[in-house]
């Protein structure tokens, strides 16, 4: 099994369950859930159901490339269905088989873990799935996202490509695992994962570790709040001030992982992401939005 | 001496019973008979009701299967609803009910055995007005009496005329008799209610709808006898029949009826679940026994993992895997930790207790016929153990004591600053408590400056659980001597009422240091526990403090401590020195009194020992040992009477010291007196006690045969003051007026 041909079967798979195929988002992210198909696409009562891989940027998980398991950047393939369907877990399953994996010769079990995304407003109760004593995905039922109650309720499933890869090829290094083929006229040629990705895990474990600029970063964590609260108010665009919100995220987890945030400050910076996250949640289903107080009790925005 | 003999009261109070018109009398039958064949046919009160059921017992039984329940949740949901429908039964009249409880990841299950397929029938009395307000002179009945047997539907011959409790007088009753209701009916009307009213800690919705739950209800199962208690729980309606485990239905596609609620456990193991809890953990631990036994070794205990491998399967199988054995050179603890947090595994070791390269754990099926559930778990394994030895390798590249600066920015508590300040104080503190114990005042200074340097590696990161153990393990790397260490690795001992202290005197002082300065640190700003409220245990660590204490027989006192680490928190404090340290004092008594509890002091001498001090915890522990062994001891009990009498006598008198007890005149005083100077010679309790036992007979006979108060001043003054010496012998051990 590659990576792309496991990516290709799931797309297929939910296609044919009645989901629409999505594309990662272009920005900077530490996860699926952030992609605006799923933060905003949870929201409200319209049914919705949705599907694209992602590609998640955890600053704090680099090892430049060395480590077997844990990567700068990881694949993530995000399921939406709203309302969660009665027979979502047996949906699930049937994924898994289309997966190629028998589940007559495995142990699967649902073992609690709940989900909770602070920088979102969002949390929600569920499953890892754990096969052979392996976690493969993450099962939540989202009870609350932006700060608000979802209604009806979204079940989101993601699996982890490169865990499942490896578990599937048995490979002990993720960079090991085949990407893909390309075929020339010279014949067919296996790519792997490393020279896909193990020159960018290096260059990205280097940067967010030793490189990059701090001052330039707090800079930005307070410019794009600003332009983010700017966008709600004057503008009333809440995918613009939404974007904003996830460069804040991310400006946050290059500062976190460069050591340069210190246990106190943690929960007011995630706050002041959050705040900005959940004002664009609430514009977008009509709702009254206020600026939050900034730290100096003065509003953020005037 | 004369004996107050106690207040009786004579005679009942008045009643109070309001005069109501209308009084219910409930006549429930005993037992309610034992089959259908002996049950009467009873006139039914309302012909179009149908026939009245049948009275007898059926068994019943109600499942409902739910979506992977949260382990932790399975015992406390299947208990809340058991409690329920007992108190819903005594209720309904339908007597004491034994339930038994089932649950396994996606099921909660109550069976009831012989439960009363109906209510007993009641009579109902209604209670009207005055007999001589209902019928006239003539015999005849008034308007009044007439209105009575309208309101309850009878004609007026139906009512008779009798005193009741709290009337004065007759008066016009009705009695209705009220058939006993269908069992099967009620449960249907009240099953919905009972099972939303449930306590869940961690409730959800799902879908649309708003019903929430600890996971989604797929399916419910409810049999009374053989016939479906009908109900709908969130559009799901009760029936007979039942899911088994996801493997059996792979083949099955059927559900599973169930017709009689005793087959139910035999129908699911059928179909792969076993649903009982306590046998999947015996099974499980017979099975993981047996394996460890293969490659001649057993199981590292741990009773909570074994419950948690019992919750979440509903087939309990168990195997055995390995791991690369060159992982053995991480700390035991690490190995231990890993293997539990990440994977649920069990290490095995040998004999001696060292690890073997095995694991061992749950898997939720029956077989592994491709062993891809052993290889699965091998592979998952070596890449936790890939990490946790990646984190050993990175922490060891830096010294700890390089790791302080990193402590200023992790904060121990908001008011009480980082934990570089808490290292800090604890090394000054652990310096002067070191002073008062004779130990080297340097190597606690230093233990504690580092004791909580290891909070910032990757591996405690990881697994916090493992803070101080991994601080020990990097000192000894560093080739540090064994007594620091050894301080830093049991800094956090006892960890639980189960666990042990710290083995090391310095351990045990580190130990001591770190929970004073949290407990004392908390009290000064006002964080002090309250009911059931104690988020940083708090309580935890006062009973760590006695314990330790207590079992290294240090004999310095709690609260000279406290003062002591006041000093150190005092800049941050919210709260005065006075008032902290009174607060402290009440905690520490509670804890004490628990700690002698524990310890199997018996209540008589606790309460004795205790009631002449308790602060200083070696004194008061040599003290109340010494009173159990005498706990038995007859000649306590009347010496308990002496001491009362002692004290009686000496109430008003200012007794002197110094008397020439020469003058002493008869035998029993002499004794006693000669008694008391060995006596006062003695340090050890239990030396005092033995011979405090051997006085117990002289002091009956000087009370029979001394007149203390007597005319002569100077024998009146060397009586007086040989009771009072005697008393001051005796308050060394305790206060014996206490004994009883």
């Amino acid at each position: 099994m590659h990576i792309q041909e496991l990516i290709l079967r799931l797309q297929r798979f939910w296609a044919d369950r009645g989901c629409l195929i999505g594309q990662p988002y272009d920005l900077e992210k530490g996860a699926g859930t952030m992609n605006p198909l799923t933060f905003f696409g949870v929201l409200g009562d319209k049914p919705w159901n949705v599907a694209y891989v992602e590609p998640s940027r955890r600053p704090a998980d680099g090892r430049y490339g060395e480590n077997p398991f844990r990567v700068y950047k990881h694949l993530q393939f995000q399921v939406i269905l709203k309302p969660s369907p009665a027979k979502v877990q047996e949906m699930y399953i049937e994924s898994l088989e289309a997966l190629g994996i028998d589940l007559s010769k495995h142990d699967l079990r649902f073992e609690e873990d709940n989900w909770e995304s602070p920088t979102l407003g969002a949390w929600g109760v569920g499953w890892q799935v754990v096969l052979d004593g392996m976690e493969i995905s993450q099962f939540t039922y989202f009870q609350q996202s932006g700060g608000l109650e979802l209604k009806p309720v979204a079940a989101e499933l993601t699996y982890g490509i490169e865990r499942i890869c490896m578990f599937l090829t048995g490979q002990d290094n993720i960079f090991d695992l085949t990407w893909g083929e390309v075929t020339t006229d010279q014949g067919v040629t296996p790519v792997t994962y490393g020279q896909v990705r193990q020159r960018e895990e290096f260059e990205l474990s280097a940067y967010s570790f030793e490189h990059a600029d701090l001052k330039l970063h707090w800079d930005l964590f307070a410019a794009y709040e600003k332009e983010g609260w700017s966008l709600l108010h004057k503008h009333k665009l809440h995918l613009a001030a939404y974007e904003q919100a996830l460069k804040m995220s991310h400006a946050f987890n290059v500062l976190d992982a460069r050591g340069a945030v210190s246990t106190t400050e943690r929960p007011g910076l995630i706050k002041r992401v959050r705040d900005l996250a959940c004002a664009c949640a609430r514009l977008y289903l009509g709702m009254e939005v206020e600026a939050p107080q900034g730290p100096s009790g003065k509003m953020v925005v005037a | 001496m004369s004996k107050k003999a106690p207040a009786r009261k004579t005679g009942s109070a008045p009643s109070d019973r309001r005069q109501e018109e209308r009084r219910t009398t409930e006549t429930r039958r005993a037992e309610p008979r034992k089959s259908p064949a002996k049950a009467a046919p009873k006139a039914t009160p309302d012909p179009g009701s149908g026939p009245s059921p049948l009275r007898g017992k059926e068994d019943f039984l109600l499942e409902l299967h739910c979506e992977e329940i949260p382990a932790r949740f399975l015992k406390l949901l299947t208990e809340d609803l058991a409690g329920r429908l007992k108190a819903w039964a005594e209720a309904q009249g339908l007597g004491a009910l034994g339930v038994q409880v089932f649950y396994s990841p996606r099921k909660l299950a109550w069976r009831v055995l012989g439960l009363p397929t109906a209510q007993p029938d009641r009579t109902e009395t209604q209670v009207g007005p005055p007999k001589r307000m209902c019928v006239d002179e003539a015999g005849k009945p008034t308007v009044t009496g007439q209105k009575f047997a309208e309101k309850w539907n009878v004609p007026f011959e139906a009512l008779t005329f009798d005193l009741v409790a709290g009337k004065k007088e007759a008066v016009a009753m009705v009695v209705q008799s009220l058939p006993g209701r269908p069992t099967l009916d009620l449960l249907a009307e009240s099953l919905p209610g009972l099972i939303a009213q449930l306590h869940v800690p961690k409730a959800m919705r799902w879908g649309a709808s708003e019903f929430a739950f600890v996971r989604p209800i797929r399916n419910i199962l409810c049999l009374l006898g053989e016939h479906v208690v009908p109900f709908e729980v969130d559009g799901v309606r009760s029936g007979h029949t039942t899911l088994g485990h996801r493997l059996y239905h792979r083949e099955h596609p059927e559900p599973i009826a169930i017709t009689d609620p005793t087959d139910y456990d035999t129908h699911l193991e059928a179909a792969g679940v076993v649903c009982s809890f306590s046998e999947r953990r015996r099974r499980m631990k017979d099975e993981m026994e047996g394996l460890a036994w293969e490659v001649q070794g057993q199981i590292v205990k741990d009773d909570g993992l074994l419950d948690t491998l019992a919750e979440i399967v509903e087939w309990p199988k168990v195997i055995r895997g390995e791991f690369p054995a060159d992982f053995l050179e991480l700390p035991k603890e690490v190995l231990v930790t890993s293997l539990k947090e990440h994977q649920k595994a069990f290490c095995v070791e040998d004999a001696k207790g060292h690890l073997l390269p095995t694991f061992v754990t749950a898997a939720n099926r029956p077989d592994d016929p491709s062993g891809f559930v052993k290889s699965g778990n091998e592979w998952v394994l070596r890449a936790r153990l890939y990490d946790a030895r990646f984190f050993f390798a990175e922490d060891r590249k830096v010294k700890l004591a390089a790791r302080l600066e990193k402590l200023k920015t992790l904060t121990f508590q908001r008011e009480l600053g980082s934990y570089a300040d808490k290292s800090q104080r604890i090394s000054t503190l652990a310096a002067d408590f070191a002073a008062r114990l004779g130990l080297d005042g340097k190597v606690a200074a230093e233990a504690g400056r580092l004791s909580k340097a290891d909070l910032v590696t990757l591996m405690v990161g990881e697994f916090p659980e493992l803070q101080g153990i991994m601080g020990g393990e990097y000192l000894k790397a560093e080739g540090a001597p064994q007594a620091l260490w050894m301080a830093v690795k049991e800094q956090y001992r006892p960890m639980a009422s189960d666990d042990a202290v710290p083995a090391s005197d310095f351990g045990a002082l580190l130990a001591l240091t770190d929970k004073l300065d949290t407990l004392v640190g908390c009290f000064a700003v006002g964080l002090i526990p309250s009911g059931s409220k104690d988020p940083l245990a708090l309580r935890r660590a006062g009973m760590g403090i006695i314990r330790i204490l207590w079992e290294k027989g240090w004999s310095i006192k709690p609260l000279e401590l406290a003062k002591a680490a006041f000093q150190q928190v005092k800049a941050n404090a919210t709260k005065g020195e006075g008032e902290t340290l009174s607060a402290l004092e009440a905690f520490f008594k509670d804890r004490v009194a628990f700690q002698l509890e524990l310890a199997g002091i018996p209540p008589a001498a606790r309460r004795s020992a205790q009631a002449v001090g308790g602060q200083d915890l070696a004194d008061l522990k040599a003290r109340c040992q010494a009173l159990s062994a005498f706990a038995e001891d007859s000649r306590f009990e009347s010496l308990g009477q002496s001491v009362k009498r002692i004290a009686n006598i000496l109430k008003d008198e200012n007794p002197e010291h110094t008397v020439d007890e020469n003058v002493l005149q008869h035998e029993s005083e002499r004794i006693l007196a000669a008694h008391l100077l060995q006596l006062e010679g003695l340090t050890d309790p239990k030396a005092i006690l033995e011979d405090l036992a051997g006085l117990a007979g002289p002091l009956a006979a000087f009370f029979e045969g001394v007149m203390v108060k007597c005319e002569d001043e100077k024998l009146r003054a060397a009586r007086l003051s040989l009771l009072n010496r005697l008393r001051q012998a005796f308050l060394r051990v305790a206060d014996f007026s206490q004994w009883q």
